[in-house]
């Protein structure tokens, strides 16, 4: 799994649209290895510098890939992740949002059966400080460190590292496992990253109402995490029953509120906060 | 994108899925009767509310409808009037077809009573859809204690789920799943919701339904309203607000690629809360780029005169660009949301 985020080389699908072209910029900018990027039909073209080519195939004759980033617009992302997998390509960061949940179903039965691992879709991607930026998680508010971060929300993910940061605490992961329904790794293989990486000190989980996802890891956590880890679950004061933002986040029943996770995770070991402001706080008191 | 009962009885029907015989109501005079009227709004509840009623004679035709067309329930007050005829019950059963979150997969629930107390039951039976359509039909007909329905079972499952991918649906919910006293298996309602991600593959012609927009209020009469970007951190700032001290009034994500008009919009509901005294901006742009959410704050500014005091938290992609529009209109930017609160509360009065 570590060798899969510190993959050196990286390619881009998508990297003529107006975000794929954007990011690509920034992910040099952050010293990210980019060899290539793909667009059908636009092969022989250069973005910052970097060779555009009709498909994957076609930049494998020539060179190992051991990362895609997907920017493809939603429509076609579906047949973007499937030739990744059919290239075999050992990590797949897709930040595309809003494909069709059908479509994700269809992926996932063939990852199942594939050498690949997905992070996404609707995810801001992984950022290692110093070593690979994966997608749009803005790397200046980063510091290089021995914390991780996971979390499913894209936003609130920049929030907390660049509150660690602030309090000079670095991170060598920053993972958006994304917001929808059907989605690749999850807290789990997460964690499961975290805890046999022997850089990683201390571990940082953001979770949001709605779903079991948090509570899933709780009993991850509870059986197999031996290091620090600090918890917050947004959504506090979500009324019921009401779709707040992105596929997740929908609060059905008591079970699935912020209070009931925070209190499970609690029960397994993690230390808990009501806001991200007091999450920061507790992390850095415990780093000392 | 949810459905309305006749939508989605049309949805089912086209899949082969039975229903009763009935049609929107535009002409009364020509009614079969006794017809069951029922009013089309989106929520639940519509049966105790009033909302379904039995016309039996010619005279009492308009005067129902009439009474349809003027009940409000939980808000709604139905555009159209669906007609159905009356079916004899023998039993009604609970039937539905989920994207399951945690199995990744495609899941039918069923339970043995349907009707309107189905919330209140827990004995639900989950069955994988993906299965082979004669062992859900047994597994259907073992569950409902109906063996003679098992061939019916089988193709109704079969059906629901071309129905559900096809149609790229995310919830079909069958309650009550009727079954007539001469032994048929028919669809009493209908719940139905597409996925709206999915639209470009769809020619989609459904009554247009309030937005399910990313704006919800929490507390009308809350005297701090927020703005943010992604769900997770429109959360976050609600939460962090509560801590502080201040009462928010809404939960509004503006999402990602944010522009002018979506903030404009914000800030035109925002200045109706009555009680508001300060607005909390917290974006932190990733996919969002600072720079057009600054040029935003500031024609809102220009647009709203009676915009009470913003905070704002501003941070990451094209931050630089933003901070040179937003120094230059003299509004400042806050370096975190913890700064953006205290200096908030100390606005605020009772």
């Amino acid at each position: 799994m570590n060798n899969l985020f510190a993959g050196k080389n990286v390619i881009v699908q998508g990297i003529t649209g107006a975000h794929g072209s954007f990011q690509t910029k920034a992910m040099l900018a952050a010293s990210t290895n980019i060899i290539a990027g793909t667009t059908p039909g636009k092969a022989g073209q250069e973005v910052e510098g970097v060779p555009v080519y009709d498909s994957i195939k076609d930049i494998q004759a020539t060179n190992q890939v051991d990362i895609t980033v997907i920017f493809v617009p939603a429509p076609y992302a579906k047949g973007a992740i499937l030739e990744a997998i059919t290239a075999q390509i050992p990590l797949i960061v897709c930040i595309t949002e809003g494909i069709p949940v059908h479509d994700m179903l269809a992926i996932n039965e063939k990852l199942k059966i594939s050498h690949s691992t997905l992070l996404g879709p609707n995810s801001p991607g992984a950022l290692l400080p110093g070593v690979n930026k994966l997608g749009i998680i803005p790397a200046a508010m980063s510091l290089k460190g021995n914390a991780a971060i996971v979390s499913r929300s894209g936003t609130l993910t920049y929030e907390t590292m660049a509150g660690l940061t602030d309090k000079g605490i670095g991170q060598k992961y920053v993972i958006g496992i994304g917001g929808d329904v059907i989605h690749g790794m999850g807290y789990k293989e997460c964690l499961e990253l975290f805890e046999n990486d022997p850089d990683v000190d201390q571990i940082v989980l953001i979770g949001e109402i709605g779903g079991q996802d948090e509570i899933d890891a709780a009993v991850y956590i509870k059986e197999h995490v031996t290091k620090p880890i600090f918890a917050y679950i947004a959504g506090h004061h979500a009324p019921a029953g009401v779709q707040l933002g992105h596929a997740g986040a929908i609060l059905g029943s008591d079970q699935e509120s912020a209070g009931n996770k925070t209190s499970i995770l609690a029960e397994s070991g993690a230390k808990t906060a009501n806001s991200v402001t007091e999450l920061i706080t507790l992390v850095s008191r415990d780093h000392r | 994108m949810k459905l309305l009962e006749y939508e989605a009885k049309h949805v089912l029907a086209e899949s082969h899925i039975p229903v009763p015989k009935g049609s929107t109501v535009t002409d009364p005079a020509k009614l079969e009767l006794p017809a069951v009227l029922k009013s089309q709004v989106p929520t639940g509840g519509r049966g105790k509310a009033g909302g379904i009623l039995i016309v039996e004679s010619q005279d009492e035709i308009q005067p129902t409808i009439d009474k349809l067309l003027s009940l409000n329930i939980k808000g709604f007050t139905p555009k159209t009037i669906l007609a159905e005829e009356k079916l004899s019950i023998k039993k009604e059963l609970y039937l539905s077809i989920l994207v399951d979150r945690q199995s990744a997969n495609i899941k039918l629930i069923a339970h043995k009573n349907g009707g309107v107390e189905v919330e209140e039951n827990t004995n639900f039976k989950s069955f994988n859809a993906t299965d082979n359509p004669e062992v859900l039909g047994q597994q259907l007909a073992d569950h409902y204690e109906l063996p003679d329905q098992t061939f019916a079972l089988q193709d109704l499952a079969e059906n629901l789920k071309t129905c559900f991918v096809k149609n790229d649906a995310t919830l079909i919910e069958i309650n009550p799943l009727i079954l007539t006293a001469d032994n048929q298996l028919v669809a009493g309602d209908c719940k139905m919701t597409l996925d709206d991600a999915a639209a470009f593959r769809h020619d989609w012609h459904f009554e247009e339904k309030p937005a399910e927009a990313n704006f919800v209020t929490i507390d009308p009469s809350g005297n701090t309203a927020t703005i943010a970007n992604g769900a997770g951190l429109a959360m976050a700032t609600v939460d962090a607000a509560y801590e502080a001290g201040l009462k928010p009034a809404n939960f509004l994500d503006i999402g990602g690629g944010a522009n002018e008009e979506t903030l404009s919009r914000a800030f035109n509901r925002i200045v109706e809360y009555k009680n508001l005294q300060v607005i909390i901006v917290n974006i932190f742009a990733g996919i969002t780029r600072a720079d057009e959410v600054a040029r935003a704050i500031v024609s809102a500014k220009k647009q709203i005169k009676e915009l009470p005091p913003l905070f704002i938290r501003l941070a990451g992609t094209n931050y630089e660009a933003a901070s040179e529009i937003l120094t230059k209109e003299n509004i400042v930017i806050m370096p975190n949301l913890e700064s953006c609160l205290t200096t908030a509360k100390e606005v605020i009065h009772e």
